[in-house]
Formats: C-alpha cells, structure tokens, sequence
C-alpha cells in the first residue's frame, strides 16, 4: 500500500519569498519517490542561483534526503505541497 | 515520601532517561586516510568519545587537531567514512552507529578524510554552522508535526534560539530543560505509568504543562530501514552497508488515537502502523486477533487464546514476542533506538517521550530481510 503510494505523482506550488524571481509556472508534478533534493535542485537550475534556500509552508527547510512522498504526507495543504525559495535565508 | 504522586515518580524516571540518553557516547578510535598522510610515520588514530545526540563535524576540531601535523597544506572538507560508505552529517552519530554497525564495535573504527569531499553522496558542510541550521530546521519541522506549525520554535528569542543550540552542542540537559519546556512540544500526552497505574481521577500533576496547554497527538519519527540478508542468524555476519541507497529513510508522524480513554500503544503496534510495507505478512497472520494494539498491561487480553485466564504477572511480552516470530522471520529482524534493542511490548509513548532527541525527533533504526 505505501509502496504503489509513494509513486503517485505529487503537486508542488512554488512559492518565491523575499526578492526572489517568480517562476512562470509556479506549479508542477513530481514522483512520491523522488527526494526533496530534485525540487532544490530544479529550483535552481530555474533560477540560475547556485544557493537557494528552500522551505515547506514558510517554516521549515527539509533535508534534501527527506522523500517526497513523505513531505506530502506530513505537510501538503489543500493537496498542494508548498515549497517557498529565497536568495537569502528567510525563516532562520 | 510515602505518599509521593506516582507523577513525581515517573517524572523523576524521565529525567533519568533523558539523562542516559544525554550521556551516552559512542567510543570512537579514527583513522586518518592513508591519502591524507603527509608524514611518516603516520599518525596513531585518535581515540574519543561521539556523544549519541551530537554530530560528525561537531568533533571536528579536536580531531584536527590532533592530526594537525600530518595534514597537507589547503583548504579541509572533512568527512567520515566507515568502512567506504561516507556518513551523512546531519545524521546524530548514535544512529548512525545504531544502524552502521549491526553488531556494536566498540570502539567504532571509522576513518576521516581532510580533502576530496563525496559530494555526490553528502550535502554540503560548512561545519557547525550547517549542523545547527539543520538542527533548527528539523526542530521546527518537528514543531510543525506535533503543533500544527512552527510558530513555538519560530517565535523564540534570539537569545533562546542560540543558548538551545549551546545546550545541545555542549550536550548539557539543564539548560536543554528550561528551554525546551518553553516550547511545548512535550511530553506526548501523559506519561504512560501516570495515566494507567493511577485510578483516581488526574489530579495536580507536578509536570511543568498546565491542564490547559496544547494536547499533542502526532510524534514525529525518522525511521531508517536498513536490508539484511534474509537468512542472517548472526549480527555479526550482516553486510555492511555499502551505499546509502540501500537505507530507506523514511519520515512518518505516529499519529495517537485515544481508544476509551486510555491508549495503550505497543512500540510493535506503533511500528506496523508506521512501516505496514514491512509487516504486511504479520497482519495477516494476525488478522484474526482482537485489536493487538488496545490492550493494556495489568489487564493484558491473551494473544495467544490458548489459555484464557492466565494471569499474565511475569513477562506479559512473551507469549506475543514468541507468536509473532514465524512471521517476522521473513521481514522484521531487529528493532534499534539509542542503541536499545527494546522490547517490542515497551509502550510507545514512553519510547518517544524518553528516548527522542533533542530536536523532538525520535530516530528509529529498523533492520529488515530481503
């Protein structure tokens, strides 16, 4: 059961904080399976900026190690995992 | 006193843990890389201690130090490295250890390297200072877990914040106590020994929460599942680890359900819920059994339906332990936290109260067959 879940694809709303430049398409899908590390580093490529921080519902900043599905399960709103990005470190 | 709450009692009993838990330290005896050596002859390994709830980098400097005259000239990324797999820093090292070393060696031979950082493998390091963000960040993600937000951790003062990360780097309890208990993340619902060995209704406990404060209900755990051979008799003969895609690293919150009142939660109940993918041959075997998770310790309901009315006064665990062998064989090997094999009976709750770290997070090494 938690296998077929963590293949399920799951929504991400990126969400830029401070001045951090808005993507285009601020939401996109990814697999349960994937680790947290794939939306730092696809943030990054998107914005060109070799440090990023990265946070869930402008809290926390997950290990990159931490899986998708996992983030999801513990933390989405409304069916969204939120993720924020800042050029700076904004919530400590 | 002899008409002390049975609370003061169990209260005493949890700082006691805690300071186990705080106390404990893992013997270290490392080896410098043999491409690191700059002198001859090479330097003798550096013998300390890992405290369980601290971090690889935090020891940095005093291993330095000690290998300082044998370094080559340039700029360190140190890392650790047992037997070739590189250690993930953020990882305290008492899991690590828990779930590197099958059978505990002691000391834990591991060696550090000053130079050609995996960074494929690890996430950067810039030393104490990712190791305290990565603390505060599983603080609050732990917070968000149990409260709902992060609103406790975020709203500490400046001053709170950083004497926090002090009592946690120093590995001092006192000052870890009067700020964490500011932050209410604890103790998950009442302590066990209060709730079910005392009849008479609550009544002023001496525990620092007002009746008022926040009822946690969700325990936030990092579960490390680690693969053996299927047919592993001996700790002694597991493989070691060789890469790090071989351990799941799992994060799942235990959520607690009151049932009737009092809930009684078996650490082997809480863990099905948590890792169903790895018990799923147990719940069948069991499925015929009454809620394996509702029963209580002074009226423990009869796993086995063998013999009913038994008075289970002596090792109530037993009976269940023995039961559910033939099918754990095929999955479940080992249950480790800070370095305790634990009674799969022991209740929950009293596990995540009392053997969690500092960051509220309780870290749970799981071996499996496959």
């Amino acid at each position: 059961m938690a296998g077929s879940e963590a293949e399920q694809k799951v929504v991400v709303h990126v969400r830029s904080a401070g001045n951090a430049p808005i993507l285009k398409q601020d939401k996109f899908k990814i697999s349960g399976r994937d680790k947290f590390l794939r939306v730092i580093e696809f943030l990054r490529r998107q914005l060109h900026q070799d440090t990023l921080f990265v946070y869930v519902n402008s809290s926390f900043s997950p290990s990159p190690d931490e899986l998708i599905i996992d983030l999801y399960n513990n933390f989405a709103i409304d069916g969204k995992l939120v993720v924020n990005y800042a050029l700076s470190a904004a919530w400590g | 006193m002899a008409a002390a709450p049975r609370g003061q009692e169990a209260a005493a009993w949890s700082e006691e843990a805690a300071r186990l838990v705080w106390g404990g330290a893992v013997p270290l005896q490392v080896h410098l890389h043999d491409a690191d050596v700059t002198a001859l002859p090479p330097p003798p390994p550096f013998l300390t201690l890992g405290p369980r709830i601290g971090y690889f980098p935090l020891l940095v400097s005093t291993i330095k130090a000690h290998f300082s005259s044998s370094l080559p000239p340039g700029v360190d990324t140190v890392w650790f490295e047992y037997k070739g797999l590189p250690l993930k820093w953020y990882i305290p090292i008492g899991v690590l250890f828990d779930l590197l070393c099958a059978d505990p060696e002691r000391p834990w031979n591991l060696t550090v390297h000053f130079r050609g950082y995996p960074a494929d493998i690890l996430s950067p390091c810039e030393g104490e200072d990712s190791v305290k963000w990565n603390y505060n960040n599983s603080l609050k993600e732990a917070a968000f877990i149990i409260t709902g937000n992060s609103k406790n951790v975020m709203n500490m003062s400046q001053a709170d914040q950083l004497a926090m990360w002090e009592s946690v780097r120093k590995g001092d309890l006192d000052s870890y106590m009067n700020i964490s208990t500011k932050l209410k993340l604890g103790p998950f619902e009442e302590d066990f020994l209060v709730r079910t060995s005392s009849l008479e209704p609550r009544q002023g406990s001496d525990e620092p929460e007002s009746p008022g404060s926040v009822k946690p209900c969700r325990v936030p755990v990092r579960l490390y599942v680690r693969r053996v051979q299927q047919d592993l008799e001996d700790l002694e003969d597991a493989k070691p680890v060789s890469d790090w895609e071989s351990v799941s690293y799992i994060n799942r919150p235990f959520e607690i359900r009151k049932e009737g009142g009092r809930s009684y939660i078996a650490l082997e109940h809480a863990l099905e819920t948590l890792l169903p993918e790895f018990f799923s041959s147990k719940l069948t075997a069991r499925a015929a059994d009454p809620e394996p998770g509702a029963t209580t310790p002074d009226s423990e309901p009869d796993d086995s339906g063998t013999s009913p009315g038994t008075p289970h006064d002596e090792k109530p665990a037993s009976a269940s332990l023995q039961e559910t062998d033939v099918a754990k064989k095929t999955k479940l090997k080992l249950v480790r936290v800070q370095g305790i094999e634990l009674d799969m009976d022991i209740p929950f709750l009293w596990v995540a109260n009392n053997l969690k770290n500092p960051e509220c997070y309780l870290h749970v090494c799981v071996y499996v067959g496959a």
